[in-house]
């Protein structure tokens, strides 16, 4: 065993396997530590609430590390740093005016423009005006609203704002006068006057200028944080690979032992389910299943390994059964009288290790990929966070005709790596295991 | 020992006994292939009908022929709305009753297998063919040359380029080349599409220089050749992704067989004979491993036929894989279950070509196994 | 029909690169061969005797590290050729080989008969198939393997039959030299006895030269003419047949003698203890000396062949 392992850190390549291995590893330990799951499916299916403070489909902030971008982040101004002034002007009702104030320093405008208003209050809604101060002093009046609970005003998206100001109104509000094509530098504010009516009453406002960048993963259509899915990815993947490989492995060897044992009709009924296996096209059924019955990714599991247990490595095995089975030893064993179990799983199984290890290994890519080639049509596991996930989000949206690269280089990049690892490792092991072929490579 | 020799004309065992032994091999392979064939689609048909979903899909023909008919029907159309509806449920119910829908399930079972033998394979929901069929036998095949064309052409290719190259490798082991490609094999782990995605963001998103997807350019050029000129310009990128996912695995394989199998017994004598290195490779290596070199070709065949079914999609290629990811989109289910059957088929007919192919180069079937020591 | 297959080898080296270092299969061998006679090599398994066959038919592997010395075929100096000239004037048309295990020998996807004409057609000895078919009728005769089996693929034959189309198929050239490499180990023992017979028949119609590379010295001395010891990737003794069989000189030939049973005598069997030593990095001095009964001090000297009774050699200092 220790003679094994030293030969197999002998190639580079399964020493690169293997550390890529412990890398998803980490990332896997790291992702179930960081976020538990219940927290992970919350925050992925949360939806548009809890995402709301990100940018939509931002790139990563290391993107800026590239010569010639020069992409803003997020600016995000609470009530905290505001100056509020209240002034009671009778029958309980309190005017106030607040400021939310921040400096610009970027070059290109921001994406989104939204205030976020938390009022307090019991009966009645506060009343607010909003008004945007630009450095040069003056006023845009933007809206006028009721304040309902959780209210969001996407400045950006206010269609009669944008025609009143003649253009998107983030590019107007910071836009310089004299460079419409550049944002003013210096400090623009939020004014925010208005009205409360109840005594406990309060407007908690937050400004979000959003930028179009975000952390270390980028953002997606739903605002959500990419590093998520991509660091759960990494379990998902590593688990439903593991499962797929070890459950159909196991139980393709144990047929295949059992068929060359006992011989005769087990064997060619095992050959004759082998042949129909063949037949059978494993993805169009996996997606039969997906759209009739349910994406679930036990159930898809469930499946693959079942149609895995009969496919090609059950002719590996039974080829070197067939060849164990004439070995003295057993026949010794047989002459003994040795049981059909025992000789089955202690005798011909043990055999089978050289060639079981390195299979084993190499198929795990092939189910993690399958899992990646289901969810990119639309029918991986509806709640999960995976990396063929993504991918489709990405695919469906056109990110390659809209330059959001990242989008899909990010799983792709960690799937291709995942496939990498454990293949370079299996080859390797193949090699350790299998002498004629070390001898030749 | 008397040196009076009778030499019979050379072949003369070879021409009727083996060509017997040849048809009566490929017809029980045949009818092996058939029983197959019929036990596989018979489970896609359980599998699909657990939900009851053929029931539905025929019951949705049934309604929709029965209507279609009562539309033409100059008798129906004069009669008051409560009793033509009354007249179609006549009608469908006893469709119904004449397709058996109201018998047991397992019989059900095995009328939908009939139909699926013959492919009658009942209408789309919402997919059409070119033609404007309904028939989800002409959705499916219209666009099956599609998907035949771009992959014959890429299994072909590769298969050539990877025996010749493994080959050229086997001679010079050890060499810079050799190593690269061992070292590159594992490059084969991720399937096609993957890579095809790559190359569309380098070749289409950022060079510019090839067809983000589709068969031929829109709108398709008048003439023959500048049409398939277009087709093949679309090709590229879909055909090098099927080869780089493929080729450094397959060559490695092919390249390490060799080297096993040059090291055999006959190859030395074929050397100590005098052959030049040309004949060897051909006479001594190729043709004896030629069995299994097919076998693993048809296997990686099969293996590939399912791919296509992502990577259509990922190239906007209208082939059977496309439609069958647009059906699943639509949520169109006869053409769901019709494609699973016609994937089932063509993984059947090329098992059956192997082994057709198999009966030819192999002469342990050929002269059928008499003799053997 | 024969030429004077007179065979000259001097200080043949074949080392072979592996992971723990150069195996020195062959060591510094010497041999002659006259014309029409048989010379036996025998030697325990991994004494280099098959190497040294395959040295003489210029079959190198992948690995090969040093290959020297000098080889004359009827005055023909081997070493001196191209590969290229190697293939065309000497590979099968001078020198033939029947290998070890003629099972794998033969290509088991073409018919025999063809595998048999096959270097007929390629040295240009006939001009057509149905030409190269008539001689390979003819050699299946001589060997006495029926004429239709020439139709039929290798897995159709047994195991002896396989050896006799082996040898028919060295024979068609009708080369100056036939090296055979065990020929009949893998086979039963009436088996070997035909193949045998039909050896010396051979030998006596055609007069062709044998080299004959064999452990089982009891059957090979029917055929042999002359007789070699190899030890360790060296030629230790080299005599007569009858010379040897009679009165071996080498402790390590006369230890061999002994464990062979006679049918007429009531003989302890003897063995050697101990077992050869490693070619990679062989010992220094005498190579046998360890398992050796009669060692001495000079022994740790590597000894050279010294000439006894004339024309007998012995790699021994007792005989100097």
């Amino acid at each position: 065993m220790n003679r094994a392992l030293r030969e197999l850190l002998a190639y580079p390549s399964a020493v690169a396997g293997l550390g890529i291995i412990v890398l998803l590893l980490a990332m896997s330990v790291y992702a179930v530590a960081t976020i538990p799951y219940h927290e992970a499916i919350r925050l992925w299916r949360g939806g548009e609430a809890l995402w709301a403070d990100n940018p939509r489909n931002a790139s990563p902030v290391w993107v800026n590390l590239l010569p010639g971008r020069d992409l803003p982040h997020t600016i995000v101004v609470r009530s905290g740093q505001a100056l509020s002034i209240e002034k009671p002007i009778g029958g309980g009702v309190r005017q106030f005016s607040m400021s939310l104030g921040f400096d610009y320093p970027y070059r290109k405008f921001p994406k989104e423009l939204a205030v976020f208003l938390d009022p307090e209050f019991t009966d009645r809604a506060p009343n607010v005006s909003l008004f945007w101060r630009p450095p040069d002093g003056t006023e845009i009046r933007l809206t006028e609203l009721t304040v309902r609970r959780s209210d969001v005003y996407r400045i950006s998206s206010d269609v009669r704002l944008q025609q009143e100001l003649g253009g998107r109104p983030e590019a107007v509000l910071l836009g310089d006068p004299n460079a419409p094509e550049q944002p003013l530098r210096g400090r623009h504010e939020l004014l925010i006057r208005g009205y409360l009516f109840e005594e406990g009453s309060r407007v908690e406002p937050k400004l979000i200028v959003y930028g179009e960048v975000h952390g270390l993963a980028g953002t997606d259509h739903q605002r959500r944080d990419l590093i998520i899915p991509l660091l759960w990815g990494a379990p998902i993947a590593m688990a439903f690979g593991l499962l797929a490989a070890v459950g159909s492995t196991l139980s393709s060897v144990a047929i295949a032992a059992i068929g060359v044992w006992y011989g005769r009709w087990v064997d060619g009924l095992i050959q004759r389910i082998t042949e129909v296996n063949l037949i059978l096209p494993t993805l169009p059924i996996l997606i039969m299943i997906g759209t009739l019955y349910s994406r679930s990714i036990w159930v898809i599991l469930g499946v693959v390994v079942l149609l895995g247990i009969f496919g090609s490595g059950i002719k590996t095995f039974r080829a070197l059964f067939l060849q164990v089975k004439e070995a003295p030893y057993i026949e010794a064993a047989r002459a003994y009288g040795v049981s059909n179990l025992r000789a089955v799983f202690q005798y011909m199984i043990p055999r089978a290790v050289p060639v079981l290890v390195p299979q084993f290994v190499t198929f795990i890519p092939a189910f993690v990929f399958l899992e990646a080639s289901l969810a990119v049509l639309g029918l991986g596991d509806p709640v999960l966070p995976t990396w063929g996930k993504v991918i489709e989000d990405a695919h469906s949206r056109g990110a390659l005709f809209t330059g959001q690269y990242y989008w899909v280089l990010e799983p792709a990049v960690l799937l291709m790596l995942s496939g990498l690892g454990f293949t370079m490792l299996g080859f390797a092991l193949d090699r350790v295991f299998n002498p004629r072929l070390r001898e030749v490579s | 020992m008397a040196h009076v020799i009778a030499i019979p004309k050379p072949r003369a065992r070879a021409a009727p006994g083996a060509l017997v032994r040849v048809l009566t091999y490929t017809a029980t392979r045949l009818v092996a292939l058939f029983l197959t064939v019929v036990v596989g689609v018979y489970l896609t048909i359980i599998v699909a009908n657990m939900g009851g979903y053929v029931d539905v899909i025929k019951k949705a023909a049934i309604r929709e022929q029965v209507g279609f008919q009562t539309f033409f029907d100059p008798a129906m159309r004069r009669l008051p709305v409560e009793q033509r509806q009354a007249r179609i449920e006549e009608l469908i119910r006893i469709e119904e009753q004449t397709l058996g829908l109201d018998r047991p399930f397992l019989l059900r079972t095995v009328v939908y297998l009939q139909d699926a033998l013959t492919l009658r394979l009942g209408f789309a929901e919402r997919m059409t063919s070119d033609t404007g069929s309904r028939l989800v036998k002409n959705v499916i095949l219209d666009r099956l040359p599609s998907t035949l064309l771009l992959f014959a052409t890429s299994q072909l290719f590769l298969f050539f380029i990877s025996v010749i190259w493994a080959l050229s490798l086997s001679r010079r082991y050890g060499s810079f080349m050799d190593k690269l490609v061992v070292g590159l094999a594992p490059t084969s782990a991720p399937p096609a599409w993957f890579y095809g995605i790559f190359l569309i963001l380098i070749f289409s998103a950022v060079l510019r220089v090839l067809p983000f997807g589709g068969m031929v350019q829109a709108p398709p050029p008048e003439s023959k050749l500048a049409y398939a000129l277009s087709v093949m310009r679309h090709m590229i990128l879909p055909m090098s992704a099927l080869f780089l996912s493929t080729i450094f695995l397959a060559v490695y394989s092919w390249r390490t067989f060799f080297l096993i199998f040059s090291s055999e017994d006959y190859v030395e004598v074929a050397k100590a004979k005098g052959l030049s290195s040309g004949a060897i490779e051909r006479r001594y290596i190729l043709r004896p491993t030629l069995p299994t070199i097919v076998t693993t070709f048809a296997l990686g065949l099969i293996g590939a036929w399912t791919g296509a079914i992502v990577l259509e999609t990922v190239f906007n290629w209208p082939g059977l894989g496309r439609a069958l990811f647009q059906a699943v989109g639509l949520f169109d289910t006869p053409v769901i279950v019709g494609s699973t059957i016609i994937f089932a088929y063509l993984l059947a007919i090329t098992v059956f070509v192997l082994d057709i192919v198999y009966v030819l180069i192999d002469p342990r079937v050929k002269v059928g196994f008499e003799g053997r020591a | 029909m024969t030429s004077n297959g007179l065979l000259s080898v001097k200080d043949l080296r074949l080392y072979f690169r592996t992971l723990k270092g150069p195996v020195q299969a062959v060591d510094g061998v010497d041999l002659t061969l006259r014309g029409g006679r048989t010379v036996v090599v025998v030697g325990e398994s991994g004494c280099g005797k098959t190497s040294l066959g395959r040295a003489i038919l210029r079959l190198l592997p992948r690995n090969v590290q040093k290959y020297t010395g000098q080889i004359w075929l009827n005055g023909l100096d081997m070493m001196s050729l191209s590969d290229e000239q190697f293939r065309k004037e000497i590979r099968w048309v001078r020198l033939a080989m029947v290998p070890q295990a003629a099972m794998n020998s033969l290509n088991p996807v073409v018919r025999v008969g063809d595998q048999v004409a096959e270097p007929l057609l390629i040295h240009g000895r006939a001009s057509s198939l149905e030409e190269a078919q008539k001689s390979a009728a003819e050699v299946f005769n001589q060997v006495g393997v029926p004429i239709d089996f020439l139709d039929r693929y290798p897995f159709e034959l047994s195991g002896g039959m396989r050896q006799r189309v082996a040898l028919a198929m060295a024979l068609v050239t009708q080369p100056d030299l036939i090296i055979l490499d065990e020929p009949t180990s893998a086979l039963d023992v009436l088996t070997q006895a035909n193949i045998m017979n039909v050896l010396k028949t051979i030998k006596k119609e055609l007069g062709m030269s044998f080299i004959l590379i064999t452990h089982d010295i009891a059957t090979s001395s029917e055929l042999a003419d002359d007789a070699a010891v190899m030890y360790a990737g060296q030629v230790v003794e080299t005599s007569r047949a009858d010379q040897f069989f009679r009165e071996p000189l080498h402790p390590y030939s006369r230890l061999l003698m002994a464990s062979v049973p006679t049918l007429h005598e009531d003989k302890a069997l003897g063995f050697i203890p101990g077992h050869p030593p490693s070619l990679i990095n062989p010992p220094k001095g005498c190579r046998f000396a360890d398992r050796c009964p009669s060692r001495f001090d000079k022994c740790s000297e590597e000894p050279p062949l010294f000439t006894v009774e004339g024309d007998r050699l012995v790699k021994c200092w007792l005989y100097a």
